[in-house]
């Protein structure tokens, strides 16, 4: 399913079929104000690939999953798919490639039933028919608002609107998908449901960029976690090494702090254990080698 | 005259609406303590601010049963300009609750008591008082338009205690924030209860932050109280994820061990402190 | 109260009492438009350049100026070519005959529009609508209608960027902003509908945020700011618009007969 197998260039564009890569080559912008929003970033995101990015507000996350889709072109530098300079193509057909749902869900929605709002935007990739219809009840039923379809958007809560956002943008079935903070406002269970659809694209083999506050999400629903302060990319790798204590002052000069599983670990000499269940594993596995009855060294 | 901001036994339900947002609740906010409201959504937070505060059904309409006092006064008896001097309440969006009608943050603040037509030298003396208090007085020559998230919260903040109420409603504030901005209106929030003595209502979802400044927590569930008493021992309690509420990290680490079947140990507690 | 909140305007021109300003640019229009002859206008639009030079405007007035050049075509052709009754062509080329009375006539109300519309940016250019509101609502303008102005105006750089954020956000849905009329006539809905939901949505939220800061309390609002007046511009407000007012009835009836 994902493309490492197929040369880079063969794959067909606008076939889900094959998820390209994407990458930023040393991409700087700043806005017609002068304010500089990028400075020099150069990532590069691999087929299939989960990653988050964190940062402040104002460290530039926004703007740089913007220049993904194409919504805004690099002052400096290249944004390339499989090797080949997106410059040229068109915003509208970009978004049959990376889809790209934003964190306010009241700037998109306009239809007056869920299932014409999911519908608006596989619609406009040229999508009709039972396929359309296929793709908006899959679409509902990922993110739980298969019981919604006909109700108006403005009469779900905020929480489930966000959730129609995902859905609309999930039913363009894009090989890779971008979130602009998922979790932000949620509740418990949108928060579970959001976790899902990430592990669900993950593991279609689609790549899945998100933008998140949320440390514990980050550590366990990704990959690889990108850093970002002022413009740039200054730290990335997986959790284990991010939110390691080593990272620690680069995060904290992110004005940023990793999940209690990490504090926790690093103070009681576990090693890395960014997410709860290694944290539950390393205390386990440290346990394990005390002897029984024994005062253990934790 | 007793002090305390309690509802007795209320219901609420919007106009126009067929089923009740709130049903037979009981609550009481103390001057000074910090009462957390968690739920999911939907679950009836939101109306709740509104309901304590008073707007709910004076400004927005709707109908409530059972009784709203303020320090033994009925919110229904109360006139609008009136109830937001005794009882704030902020938004989750700050730049909704921004008048956008002035140049600098000095005059954002003074927008509250100007409108009480207080003189012009206790206008600027209470001004000064409430960015004092949120700790944001480098601000004020600032435009208000150009502020990042959390500081426009905490002008939001600034401007509501501007007006001296007794009591605080915030309905999410740090739902928009980063975790600086999330950390920056938790510690003003502590603060202004201990020191001016306010009593705060806080909905929140982040349980951490609950956990955090809290001394008592409520959870709601479809407009009625599920759980209620002290923070640590609401957030710990067990029915919480069944209610929709994620319990705060600590809790849930130790959960995890145990469901492990390991022991919890005196060093893991010091360790997730 | 410190410096930075009271913004007092300096300059001979900008430091005028806002209310002196717009009384200024209303007496500007009057005698632009009133006062037959050339002299209205031309008084007009060099007291026009002067305020703007010690303002320091010039340069965005004569940007205004350049807006107005499509009226001003405009009128310059309907008048040159088509005043009735004219007699005196200046050339006749086929049906066309523009007349010399056509376009004296047309430049003078070239002239008139000039004038009138730069008395307006003068004062625009040079007094915050703050400043004017602040002091119509000492004079009596209500808190309401301040705030409603006040608030308006500053809605629409927020409506502004909402409306690029929609933009943005159904561009990655994948509808075409470009391409034919009638592709773009399809994308209004999705385009204008988020704004418009959204900012009637906000306007709940807005109204309650305002009750919770005391808007609807009783009585005069306090008005921090105060903007310096005097005697003897209080005077020459007066003065200006009665004597306007006479110089347009009294060139309107013949009595005196200006260039």
């Amino acid at each position: 399913m994902t493309a490492a197998g197929s040369p880079a260039g063969s794959a067909a564009w606008g076939s889900t079929a094959a998820v390209p890569s994407i990458e930023l080559e040393v991409v700087s912008f700043a806005y017609p104000d002068g304010t500089r929003a990028l400075s020099d970033v150069g990532l590069r995101i691999e087929a299939g690939e989960s990653v988050a990015i964190v940062g402040q507000n104002g460290s530039g996350k926004s703007t740089l999953v913007r220049h993904l889709n194409g919504l805004l072109r690099p002052t400096a530098g290249r944004v390339l798919l499989d090797g080949r300079d997106v410059r040229r193509i068109h915003v509208a057909r970009l978004a049959g490639l990376v889809g790209l749902a934003f964190q306010n869900p009241d700037r998109q929605l306009f239809a007056s039933r869920v299932s014409a709002e999911v519908a608006f935007g596989p619609r406009n990739l040229g999508i009709r028919g039972p396929e359309l219809d296929e793709r908006v009840q899959a679409a509902l039923a990922d993110t739980g608002l298969g019981a919604e379809a006909a109700t108006n958007p403005y009469d779900l809560g905020y929480s489930r609107r966000k959730l129609l956002a995902l859905a609309s943008v999930l039913a363009m079935r894009t090989p890779i998908l971008v979130l602009d903070e998922p979790t932000t406002g949620q509740d418990a269970r949108g928060v579970a449901r959001v976790r899902d659809v990430v592990a669900r694209a993950a593991g279609e083999g689609r790549t899945v960029i998100a933008i998140s506050h949320d440390m514990r999400f980050v550590a366990e629903s990704f990959r690889r976690v990108v850093v970002m302060r002022e413009g740039r990319v200054v730290l990335a790798g997986a959790p284990d090494v991010v939110f390691g204590e080593a990272a620690w002052p680069e995060l904290g000069a992110a004005y940023l702090e990793p999940p209690l599983a990490a504090v926790a670990g690093a103070r009681l000499g576990l090693g890395a254990t960014p997410t709860e269940s290694a944290f539950v594993t390393a205390v386990g596995r440290r346990r394990g080698g005390a002897t029984a009855g024994g005062a253990g060294a934790e | 005259m007793s002090a305390g901001l309690v509802l007795a036994g209320v219901s609420y339900r919007y106009a126009g609406a067929l089923g009740a947002a709130l049903a037979a609740v009981d609550l009481r906010l103390e001057p000074g303590r910090v009462v957390g409201v968690a739920g999911a959504n939907e679950s009836g937070k939101s109306t709740l601010c509104l309901v304590v505060a008073g707007l709910a059904p004076s400004v927005i309409g709707g109908r409530l049963d059972g009784s709203v006092r303020i320090d033994g006064v009925e919110t229904a008896a109360t006139r609008p300009h009136e109830l937001a001097q005794r009882c704030g309440l902020l938004f989750q969006n700050a730049s909704t609750q921004l008048s956008n009608t002035t140049a600098t943050v000095l005059e954002e603040v003074a927008f509250g008591p100007c409108n009480l037509g207080l003189p012009a030298a206790e206008v600027v003396e209470r001004v000064w008082w409430a960015l004092r208090a949120v700790g944001i007085e480098p601000l004020a020559p600032r435009d208000p338009a150009r502020l990042s998230g959390g500081q426009g919260q905490l002008v939001a903040l600034a401007s509501v205690l501007a007006l001296r109420p007794s009591y605080l409603v915030l309905d999410e504030p740090t739902s928009e924030l980063d975790p600086a901005g999330t950390r920056l209106v938790a510690e003003a929030l502590a603060r202004i209860a201990g020191e001016t003595g306010a009593g705060i209502l806080l909905v929140e979802h982040k349980t951490e932050v609950l956990a955090h400044i809290a001394d008592d927590v409520v959870v709601l569930e479809r407009g009625t109280v599920a759980l209620s008493g002290p923070a640590a021992e609401v957030l710990a309690d067990p029915r919480l994820v069944e209610l929709g509420v994620e319990p705060p990290a600590q809790v849930r680490l130790e959960r995890a061990v145990r469901a492990a079947g390991l022991e919890w140990s005196a060093a893991l507690a010091e360790a997730i402190e | 109260m410190p410096d930075f909140a009271r913004r007092i305007p300096v300059g001979r021109y900008r430091g005028l009492h806002p209310v002196t300003k717009a009384i200024l640019a209303m007496v500007g229009a009057i005698v632009a438009l009133g006062v037959r002859g050339w002299t209205g206008p031309a008084v007009v639009l060099a007291a026009v350049v002067l305020s703007g030079a010690l303002a320091g405007v010039l340069r965005r007035m004569a940007l205004f100026a350049l807006a107005t050049i499509p009226l001003v075509v405009s009128i310059l052709l309907v008048n040159t070519f088509l005043y009735p009754n004219a007699r005196d062509a200046i050339v006749t080329v086929g049906p066309l005959s523009p007349t010399w009375t056509g376009a004296t006539a047309a430049l003078q109300a070239t002239m008139r529009v000039v004038a009138f519309g730069m008395s307006a940016a003068v004062f625009a250019l040079t007094t915050p609508i703050d400043d004017l509101l602040t002091e119509l609502e000492r004079r009596g303008l209500g808190r309401r209608g301040a705030f409603v102005v006040g608030s308006a105006l500053g809605a629409i750089p927020r409506m502004v960027e909402r409306a690029r954020e929609v933009v943005d956000a159904q561009r990655a849905r994948g509808l075409d902003t470009e391409g034919g009329p009638w592709r773009r006539f399809k994308g209004l809905v999705p385009l204008l509908g988020p704004v418009i939901l959204g900012a009637l949505g906000e306007v709940e939220e807005r109204t309650m945020a305002l009750e919770a800061r005391a808007f609807t309390a009783p009585g005069r609002r306090t008005l921090l700011r105060r903007l310096p007046d005097s005697r003897r511009q209080q005077l020459a407000r007066w003065l200006l618009l009665l004597g306007s007012i006479c110089l347009v009835v009294v060139s309107l009836s013949g009595v005196v007969k200006l260039p």
